[in-house]
């Protein structure tokens, strides 16, 4: 049985319950359902929201330097403050806001294990008051795109290379199928497929039913299994980067893969991108 | 309103849905989402000899603010005729939901009235040809989170 290769970045449910209280710790909700926060969230947490506090409103990217630092001194988190992210979707979202947060260069970042659903499921307490806590001085790092992070351009490279891409979509918009289904828009993409030599490995498959991740040993046995391993460079995509962003938070810390990069321009970009070859 | 009764007013309708449920022979059933989102909603609805909705239900599956708003929607068009719902304005929805509470998710918030929309636009040429509008119920939320 092998272990988590960094679990110090995970934390359990009863682990936070105990911490609620922790002075050098920030709880952090993000979801999807944008309005959870507001139906009870566990108490003292604050609300990020992936849409309107993470990216640019004008540009098809993340926030600057400057706003990352405004977020989150709004917020009350300091460059030494541990936090914790947690959300609806078995911690979709949880670690796409991880993933932006390590683009800034935030040292402490945690997700708590089995998120939102986990919390809930165990009955544990659910707050409606919205804290306020005072502002924090905060120094970002300036964003740091190269190590986490790859564009289009990149990915065009990479498939030339033959180097590994896990398309993490269910396997209906892997195979291009979806676009298809009657009464359904195509919610952006002009063409349906996936990139050549992408590996179809649904993000999901790297949780158990109550939202917590599946062993080291499982989890190495998914990935391996499709010649995604730990010696080769890898790139996960989805949609727009968010469900690639749960499986790279799995390659990274929990199969402790070195270079793992998630392509957050994912199948809005590359369906859309005139001459961009296409699998079906 | 201030934006904490917006939402209360939001999550009332999430709580206790109005017009939940199916229409035995409607004379329009159809389909909208938004996959990506896994947000989805079926709308059944009954129309008389005016093309005015007498009765409507809906079903659906999805995230707080697409199924306040599919509730809301099938409230405010009971009444109205087809043309009418082809015509009303996006904002007369989401005045009612806070326009800063679902801005940023206008596509979700809209999910329900865009489904109609759709309809109200399709049904007479249906009805012309003698036909109702009948979609295939597809369920598309797990596909996406599968």
């Amino acid at each position: 049985m092998v272990d988590y290769k960094h679990p110090d970045v995970l934390v359990e449910t009863e682990w936070v319950a105990q911490h609620l209280n922790d002075p050098n710790l920030r709880i952090v909700e993000s979801d999807e359902d944008v309005l959870l926060y507001e139906v009870g969230h566990i108490p003292g947490a604050v609300k990020i929201d992936w849409h309107v506090d993470l990216q640019d409103q004008l540009v098809r990217d993340y926030i600057s330097k400057r706003g990352f630092e405004e977020l989150l001194s709004s917020r009350g988190i300091a460059n030494d403050t541990a936090v914790v992210f947690y959300g609806d979707k078995n911690n979709w979202w949880a670690c796409y806001a991880f993933w932006v947060f390590k683009l800034f260069g935030h040292e402490k970042c945690l997700v708590m294990n089995g998120g939102r659903q986990k919390w809930i499921a165990e009955n544990r307490p659910l707050s409606k008051d919205a804290p306020n806590y005072p502002r924090t001085p905060y120094i970002a790092k300036d964003r740091n795109d190269k190590t986490i992070r790859a564009f289009r351009d990149q990915v065009m490279q990479h498939v030339a290379t033959g180097n590994p891409l896990v398309d993490v979509r269910s396997p209906q918009e892997y195979s291009g199928e979806l676009l298809h289904m009657p009464g359904y828009p195509q919610e952006g993409a002009l063409r349906g497929g996936h990139i050549p030599g992408a590996k179809n490995i649904p993000w999901a498959k790297a949780v158990r039913e109550d939202g917590t991740f599946k062993s080291a040993d499982e989890l190495k046995a998914l990935y391996e299994s499709q010649g995604i391993t730990a010696d080769k460079d890898v790139i996960a995509y989805c949609r727009i980067g968010e469900r690639s962003s749960h499986t790279w938070f799995v390659l990274k810390y929990l199969l402790g893969y070195p270079k793992v990069r998630n392509y957050d321009g994912s199948w809005t970009e590359w369906g859309n991108l005139v001459g961009a070859p296409i699998e079906k | 309103m201030d934006r904490q009764e917006y939402i209360e007013f939001i999550l009332d309708h999430l709580n206790n849905p109005r017009n939940h449920g199916t229409l035995a022979d409607p004379d329009i059933l159809v389909n909208g989402g938004n996959p990506g989102c896994g947000d989805v909603v079926t709308m059944y609805v009954k129309v008389d000899a005016d093309n005015r909705i007498m009765d409507i239900r809906f079903e659906g599956q999805g995230c707080t603010i697409s199924m306040a708003g599919a509730s809301l929607i099938t409230e405010m068009v009971k009444g109205k005729t087809l043309k009418e719902i082809e015509e009303m304005p996006y904002t007369a929805l989401i005045d009612q939901m806070g326009e800063d509470v679902v801005k940023s998710r206008l596509r979700c918030a809209t999910l329900g009235i865009d489904t109609l929309k759709g309809a109200a636009r399709e049904y007479p040429s249906r009805q012309a040809l003698g036909q109702k509008l009948i979609q295939p119920i597809v369920l598309a939320h797990t596909l996406l989170t599968e």
